[in-house]
């Protein structure tokens, strides 16, 4: 695949596929931030925002990939020309997890901005839970073939995760519950979260490939 | 007949089975492994019973200027505007109004508040034994005016509550609960266990304690399954033959409609009488009401069923499935996130996921039930009406007049560059 047809697939998706959900991402963010208050908060009281706001995000935006080839004769046609399909979806994957990183250091910005106290590890913390929970979302979306059995798994998750507090060991609120904000236990959490979220988004394209 | 058709199709879709074991998964998990002992009596020698708010204004009025006192100096307030936490910070003018409240209540000039430069807000140190010690507040001595009646405190709190922006700890709403706590007598706690005993009969009490767990999946599950039923039409490629059936659209979307809350009521029915059985084991030999988890499981879980449901299948024929998802999931999300600031005892008339995490208080239930009783009702009537709506777009799409407002770039006109 060349750079000119890459630039042309990665400009058509971007307008055409991935827009409305960056725009669903930004509007979440905008209404917490309006609802919940972000301005002068401590180290463990900025967690919670941004650790329940972070894995919808990543759900948003990472969960679709497979979306505009949702009709099965689409599918096939895709699939049937010389540019692999699955090179199309991983480039969609690399563009998602980049602009949750974006909204999420954006976000830990913006707080920072209104005199909350936010460090590196909130980004972390946010693009953790927002990377594993959205991984999860297009491993079900890819396997299931349905975008709606894809917003369902991580959506159980994270009901699952409030329940259970810190029973999980992929617990997407880590930081907000922590009693300790610097143990290293609560960082370590978070790398679990992000190869934990690798690990599945590999393990999808193994499987495809294979199939 | 269209009924069991619609209900064979649901049972057999991928979205209620994953519904179907995430409802057991909560139950078991959440209800049934936490009912492992009976609910022990109180004795009249025990050491602590709990504690109750009560309005009493010798308690609550130094305690809440105390409280107001120490926040002004920390330079922060805790507050629940709409309902999630918020922290906030007053601008100077705010801060002048609010110091003029603490003078009339305290006799602390602004002056004196502001150049007091030994505030340490309550807390746990580390003690001497390594330990963790509590320390209270340091803060100025307050001295209340005996001129200041209780009627003009709390009309000074209101004012406070506004100043800070609604929802704070000084509001009607927070301030008993706040600063009113007083210990639970043996009494207290004997006559809330009799009334858990003969009022709710035991598994009453139990039943409310169900509701509040499976209600939390309850509010939005519904929704994946409605919304993959509804677009199954047009995934399949048969929504042009269904259009061209005889049938009318009020009878297809309401039987589908129907078919969706039946199938999606089972494992409710199912855990609850698995509920039911649990309590009965534990509690071998006395009266219990035998009817009610299913009785609750009607009133509290069937609601959210039809809300979610109707909503799931309202947006997927107007827009589509994903965009039904995201809106039940944004109203399910501030309903849970905004219920944290109380578990018990917080159930309004518009609230969606009713909590009563309590298999006591018993009292706070019933001094809530008009909202119970308009809540429900409510959502029950809101989703026949948003069935009906349902029932309007699927017949202007089958006579090509409207097709979803996804479709709306395609019917936009624009001409392809090709």
């Amino acid at each position: 695949m060349g750079f000119q047809t890459l630039g042309k697939i990665l400009g058509v998706n971007l307008r055409r596929n991935f827009l409305p959900h960056f725009l669903a991402a930004v509007f979440i963010i905008i209404a917490f931030t309006l609802l919940m208050g972000i301005s002068a908060l401590n180290e463990v009281q900025s967690a919670r925002p941004v650790e329940m706001v972070m894995p919808i995000v990543g759900v948003i935006l990472l969960t679709p990939v497979f979306h505009p080839e949702r009709d099965e004769n689409i599918r096939d046609v895709v699939r049937s020309k010389k540019t692999s399909y699955e090179a199309i979806c991983i480039l969609r994957v690399i563009y998602s997890v980049f602009f949750l990183g974006l909204l999420c250091g954006g976000f830990v910005y913006i707080m920072g901005l209104c005199e909350s106290s936010v460090t590196v590890r909130h980004f972390i913390g946010g693009f953790a839970s927002g990377l594993f929970l959205g991984a999860m979302g297009f491993f079900f979306a890819g396997i299931s073939r349905s975008v709606i059995v894809g917003y369902m798994s991580p959506m159980i998750y994270y009901t699952a995760n409030y329940a259970f507090g810190r029973r999980i060991i992929f617990d997407l609120f880590s930081m907000t519950t922590a009693t300790d904000f610097y143990d290293s236990h609560i960082i370590g959490i978070k790398y679990l979260l992000i190869a934990a979220a690798a690990l599945i988004l590999l393990l999808y394209f193994v499987m495809d490939i294979y199939k | 007949m269209l009924f069991f058709k619609e209900c064979k199709k649901v049972i057999f879709s991928l979205t209620f089975i994953i519904y179907f074991a995430v409802t057991l998964a909560m139950y078991f998990t959440q209800f049934h492994n936490d009912c492992g002992e009976p609910l022990r009596k109180p004795g009249p020698s025990d050491e602590y019973y709990g504690t109750v708010a009560r309005e009493i204004p010798e308690i609550l009025m130094p305690n809440a200027a105390e409280g107001l006192v120490g926040e002004y100096l920390s330079g922060s307030f805790s507050a629940y505007p709409y309902g999630f936490y918020k922290n906030v910070r007053l601008s100077e003018n705010k801060k002048f109004r609010l110091a003029e409240v603490i003078t009339e209540l305290s006799g602390l000039t602004a002056y004196e508040l502001d150049n007091f430069e030994d505030y340490q807000e309550a807390g746990y140190v580390m003690g001497d034994n390594n330990g963790f010690v509590y320390v209270e507040a340091n803060i100025p001595e307050i001295n209340i005016p005996d001129s200041l009646t209780y009627d003009r405190f709390r009309e000074l709190m209101r004012e406070a509550d506004k100043i800070i922006g609604g929802g704070s700890r000084y509001s009607d709403e927070f301030i008993v609960g706040n600063f009113s706590l007083v210990p639970r007598t043996y009494e207290d706690a004997l006559a809330e266990y009799e009334r858990f005993l003969y009022d709710d009969k035991i598994t009453g009490a139990y039943a409310r304690l169900y509701c509040d767990y499976i209600g939390i999946d309850i509010a939005i599950l519904p929704v994946f399954v409605a919304a993959a039923l509804a677009g199954f039409d047009k995934k399949s490629g048969m929504e042009q033959l269904v259009y061209s059936r005889k049938v009318s659209s009020g009878k297809l979307v309401f039987t589908r409609f129907l078919a969706l809350v039946t199938v999606m009521a089972i494992p409710i029915i199912i855990t609850a009488a698995i509920a039911y059985f649990k309590v009965k084991s534990i509690y071998p030999g006395e009266a219990l009401d035998n009817f009610a988890f299913f009785r609750c499981a009607a009133y509290w879980l069937v609601p959210n069923i039809l809300i979610s449901t109707a909503v799931g299948m309202l947006v997927t024929e107007i827009m589509s499935g994903m965009i039904a998802i995201f809106v039940q999931g944004a109203w399910w999300f501030m309903s849970i996130f905004a219920a944290e600031g109380g578990l018990t005892g917080e159930i309004k008339p518009f609230t969606l996921v009713m909590r009563h995490n309590n298999l006591l208080k018993s009292d706070v239930f019933a001094m809530e039930m008009k909202s119970i009783i308009f809540n429900r009702l409510f959502f029950t009537v809101l989703s026949v009406v948003l069935v009906t709506l349902t029932v309007i777009i699927y017949e202007m799409k089958r006579r090509g007049v409207f097709n979803g407002l996804s479709d709306l770039r395609k019917n936009s006109g624009r001409k392809s560059k090709a």
